[in-house]
């Protein structure tokens, strides 16, 4: 499908394209939503509960230890800001997109995203939006300030740029295992309990993934990309991350980049019947 | 842009269907829980051919109701033209195109309006979800106002654009679901029971809207619809489907003489208290007209009959409904021995 699309042959107008579309979707998506201030302050409250239930556990841990698996109190702080942040991030921007596409897949309204002169993959990706969730994101950000402030070692330059390449990747992977299991609603017509099970397992990189054992590590790296998400950005600003893993990290992104753009069409084949 | 499809020009139809045909596989089991244990193990499947080898072309411009009843494989048909489902056999163009390819070209102008299902954004203003229309069809700003604007008077919903969506009454929600479905003023309209729970007012109002839209752009339109009124008033052709198949396809008035079993025959006698039962089935009666339904044949000498026998006053002879006549040509298709065995069971 869109075998004809005149702008595939060239991917910088594509990605131009496709940030237009998604801005305007982003403009009028946060314009509509800040019309429900409450849903700020319901979002502020929860995600202050949230905070303080990390940060008791965080000093529970260190009333007994004094580094946990390498990483010390500061450090774990880091990491708890960048999993707050990247929790709102998936809020604000993928998991209401993909709700929602689980969701039109059962009802039939995800016709009308198909019967678009777009790209269908960068439809159902862009037209959601939840402003509010962001308090994670500012959140996270102000806990974050808080670990570098504490961190031995400062930040430069280089471990900035590394943390948010580490911090797109991150995201970019989350994105596609999210809609590579979304895709499944083409074929498995009940999905809603993804995004609870997807909550579930995104706690676990409240803590660095190095603190678990081998095969939950693994699973939590390339299973649920959650160490690439969280681990990773926060090994960039604490000295950790090493050029190798990095570059795995770009690697594995675009792999899976590439695996659920396939996927996905093999999935709207099956839905449209073309597979059988 | 890359055009691998010849440019149709003006003789050629807008929409040409050629043997199409749509099979389901559904998988099937009785009721029960032990049944539905076994059918972890053994999945029993069951071929149903929505679509089973219909043909047809429609000409640019044209507005041609589809009819049938539920599961006739109207909206399957509505569907493949859209492409949204792949067909399993046959062959279709639309504007030129192969729709099941999906090309940006093709998508940007057609639309699909689906009666029981909104495209528009339920918790913001219907503006807004045009804008983003906009943007998702690389409609040009001032084209865009134009056509806005243009399709807001014609339908006359106004302010009803600055509500949001959930707080619209079905009737204007519709409207605006088609101001939204037009802003690309696509070339083919593909309607899927555009009027279904709309009262009187409201869906004469919307075919009024989709005349005129037909007439302003000279658009070809291939509607659903359950109520035979929408059909009447928009189109000259109807294709009949039931079963999949194509029953009938010619002119409304070509449906009745080749379909309708019966005429009615209105008469007004001098003396209204006379018994007509004994020239035909008498099916209404008032102070002044007895309407008598009698068989289509028969109907002249009846006529004559009437008149020779009777002080008449007045005598028309006239059509049933449509809805009867459509009434009797899904009947005819029920007992139609020469319908295939339609369902396979494999294992």
């Amino acid at each position: 499908m869109d075998r004809a699309d005149p702008i595939a042959g060239r991917p910088t107008r594509g990605i131009r394209a496709a940030a237009r579309l998604w801005w305007v979707f982003f403009r009028v998506g946060a314009m509509n939503e800040l019309q429900y201030r409450v849903n700020f302050f319901l979002e502020l409250f929860q995600s202050l509960v949230a905070l303080a239930t990390g940060l008791i556990a965080l000093a529970l841990v260190f009333q007994h230890t004094s580094s946990l698996a390498g990483w010390s109190k500061p450090e774990l702080l880091a990491v708890m800001g960048v999993h707050v942040m990247m929790g709102g991030i998936i809020q604000t921007l993928v998991q209401p997109n993909m709700d929602r596409l689980a969701r039109e897949v059962q009802q039939g309204t995800l016709d009308y995203a198909l019967t678009k002169p777009r790209d269908s993959q960068l439809v159902i990706s862009v037209r959601e939006v939840r402003i509010w969730q962001t308090v994670n994101v500012l959140m996270g950000l102000i806990v974050l300030g808080w670990a570098v402030t504490q961190l031995q070692r400062g930040i430069g330059v280089v471990q900035a740029l590394a943390f948010a390449g580490a911090l797109v990747l991150g995201a970019v992977m989350i994105y596609c295992f999210w809609l590579v299991i979304s895709t499944g609603a083409f074929w498995i017509v009940r999905m809603e309990e993804i995004s609870e099970l997807f909550q579930g397992v995104y706690q676990a990189g409240r803590w660095p993934v190095t603190v678990y054992p081998a095969g939950l590590r693994a699973s939590l790296t390339f299973l649920v990309p959650v160490a690439f998400a969280v681990t990773v950005p926060a090994q960039a600003l604490t000295h950790r991350l090493t050029e190798r893993t990095l570059l795995v990290a770009f690697v594995f992104a675009a792999a899976l980049f590439a695996f659920t753009r396939w996927f996905w069409r093999v999935g709207l084949r099956h839905y449209s019947g073309a597979s059988a | 842009m890359p055009e691998d499809h010849p440019v149709p020009g003006p003789a050629d139809p807008a929409i040409r269907v050629v043997e199409l045909r749509k099979t389901f596989v559904v998988p099937e089991r009785e009721a029960g829980l032990k049944h539905a244990i076994r059918s972890l193990v053994r999945r029993r499947t069951r071929q149903v051919n929505a679509v089973d080898g219909i043909s047809f072309d429609i000409a640019p411009g044209e507005v041609v109701g589809f009819l049938g009843p539920n599961g006739a494989g109207k909206t399957t048909t509505l569907k493949m033209l859209a492409g949204l489902l792949y067909p399993t056999g046959g062959g279709l163009t639309v504007l030129g195109a192969t729709p099941s390819r999906r090309e940006k070209d093709f998508l940007s102008r057609i639309t699909l309006v689906m009666g029981n299902r909104n495209q528009l954004e339920w918790d913001i203003p219907a503006a807004d979800s045009f804008e983003l229309n906009r943007a998702i069809y690389r409609i040009p700003p001032q084209a865009f106002a134009e056509t806005r604007d243009e399709l807001v008077e014609l339908l006359e919903v106004g302010d009803l654009v600055r509500k949001p969506v959930r707080n619209l009454s079905l009737g204007e929600r519709m409207k605006v679901e088609i101001v939204g479905s037009l802003l690309h003023r696509p070339q083919v309209l593909f309607l899927d029971e555009p009027t279904i729970g709309l009262d009187v007012t409201m869906q004469k109002r919307i075919r009024a809207f989709v005349a005129e839209y037909n007439r302003r752009y000279g658009a070809t339109v291939l509607l659903t619809s359950h109520y035979m009124a929408d059909v009447v008033a928009l189109c000259k052709r109807v294709i009949v489907i039931h079963h999949g198949r194509i029953l009938f396809d010619g002119g409304l008035s070509g449906l009745s003489s080749r379909f309708a079993a019966y005429k009615t025959i209105g008469v007004t006698l001098d003396d209204p208290t006379i018994d007509l039962g004994a020239y035909g089935e008498v099916i209404h009666r008032d102070d002044q007209k007895i309407t008598l339904r009698v068989p289509k044949l028969e109907t002249s000498r009846i006529t004559a009959r009437l008149l020779s026998e009777q002080a008449v006053a007045d005598l028309t002879i006239e059509d049933p409904p449509i809805e009867d006549v459509i009434e009797t040509v899904f009947a005819s298709g029920e007992d139609d021995e020469r319908l295939p065995e339609r369902e396979k069971v494999s294992e």
